[in-house]
């Protein structure tokens, strides 16, 4: 099986949907792969987007992930679920596309992605056209076949120096080749953004249990997910120095993590992450 | 309309949300957002933080800002080709953006000027222009 449309896609089959304004679709998350972390659920809402956005404009340019401001994550997905997505397009045009959405799962918000904003780049430059045009016709009339996803290996993290308590710094080392390149892009490989902030999230974790987890009875989970700002690609084997800090909170048990990724000394993403304890 | 008839009040009365929203989307402390402070070279600001700022002043204000506005303000009622040539401001392209621009210190200017290096002028204070043509456009419209 080829990975292109498999390896990193998350629209199964678009259910509804009016070119430019909205639309709704489903996925279904297979049932053998180990998890399916809450970045690959906001993934499949983006990727909803961009096809709504890529029909409106006939597949002249793709939108990247480049602004999130807020990401309220209301729950985990289990392999197995089936996820219903949804978008609604505030804006979308041959420069960029402005949305909102999220996903369910058995009618209960899994996730909520509020003003979300993606340029729009040459499609040529990432994909054929002709082969996302017939992709979105599959889509919207039988759908794509289940199970074509299966499973992404996140690469691990090593630690670096931090503050206890305060801060940490961690090296995520982007693989040279993975399935996931082949789809996200074909023509440009790019590491997708949506596991940039896994990395990241799993780094301000650590930290935020080192420093408030003994302070609550229940454990500490990502509640939300601020000022995403993605400045440039990360392209296959670049090493990506991650950096956490707390910061202030709204209390002892929820606290605030500034995140940064740097590539070379340079900035590549930004974003905040709130973290409190959870349902119990 | 004219820039010239923006007034210090009008500016003054946006200002301080556009500041905060600038500060926001910069990550940076709202005290540092002076009104003439260059956004690139003050601010470290990149290309995706212009996009970030214009987003939030959208919603914060309530207005839509269609990209590269600022350049079409600039320009006006005056022919495109009069007023750039192959991406480089013609004399008359030039004397206009500095006419728009006029809260722009005369020698931070290029001559010649690439449309490129326009937004290496942008401050804070030719953002609170934006949204107040924008205001003025949608009060015009309704």
């Amino acid at each position: 099986m080829s990975d292109h449309f498999a390896a990193f896609s998350f629209v199964d089959r678009i259910t509804a949907f009016e070119p430019g304004v909205r639309g709704r679709a489903r996925f279904a998350v297979p049932g053998g792969i180990g998890a399916f972390p809450a970045c690959l659920v906001a993934e499949a809402v983006g990727q909803l987007a961009a096809w709504i956005a890529m029909a409106r404009i006939d597949f002249r340019g793709r939108p990247v992930a480049a602004l999130a401001t807020e990401t309220i994550f209301h729950g985990d997905v289990a392999p197995g679920s089936s996820l219903e997505l949804e978008v609604e397009i505030e804006s979308c045009d041959e420069d960029a596309v402005a949305y909102g959405g999220g996903a369910y799962v058995d009618g209960a918000r899994v996730i909520e992605l509020k003003d979300c904003l993606g340029p729009m780049l040459p499609v040529q430059e990432f994909d054929a056209p002709e082969a996302l045009r017939e992709r979105f016709g599959l889509l919207c009339a039988a759908g794509a076949p289940g199970g074509r996803f299966r499973g992404v290996s996140v690469p691990s993290l090593i630690e670096l120096d931090g503050v206890a308590g305060q801060s940490a710094r961690a090296l995520l080392q982007v693989p040279q080749s993975a399935p996931f390149f082949a789809d996200h892009f074909p023509r440009r490989p790019v590491f997708p953004a949506t596991l940039l902030l896994d990395s990241q999230i799993r780094l301000a974790m650590d930290l935020a249990r080192t420093a408030i987890g003994r302070v609550t009875t229940t454990p500490l989970v990502p509640r939300r997910m601020t000022h995403v700002k993605m400045r440039s690609f990360i392209a296959p084997g670049q090493a990506v120095e991650l950096g956490a800090e707390l910061v202030a909170g709204d209390g002892v048990a929820a606290r605030t993590v500034r995140l940064s990724a740097t590539c070379d000394g340079r900035v590549v993403a930004t974003a905040r992450l709130d973290v409190g304890a959870g349902a119990g | 309309m004219a820039n010239t008839e923006i007034t210090k009040e009008e500016i003054q009365a946006v200002f301080p949300k556009v500041a905060e929203t600038m500060a926001d989307a910069l990550g940076c402390d709202v005290e540092d957002v002076k009104l003439d402070v260059s956004l690139i070279e003050g601010l470290d600001a990149e290309s995706i933080d212009f996009l970030d700022m214009v987003f939030r002043l959208e919603r914060a204000f309530k207005i839509k800002i269609p990209r590269g506005k600022i350049i079409e303000n600039a320009r006006g009622d005056m022919p495109e080709a009069e007023f750039e040539q192959k991406g480089v401001l013609t004399e008359a392209g030039l004397a206009q953006l500095r006419t728009y621009l006029s809260e722009i210190p005369a020698e931070r200017f290029g001559n010649p000027m690439k449309v490129a290096d326009i937004p290496r002028l942008f401050t804070p204070e030719t953002f609170c222009k934006l949204v107040i043509h924008a205001q003025r456009e949608a009060q015009a419209a309704a």
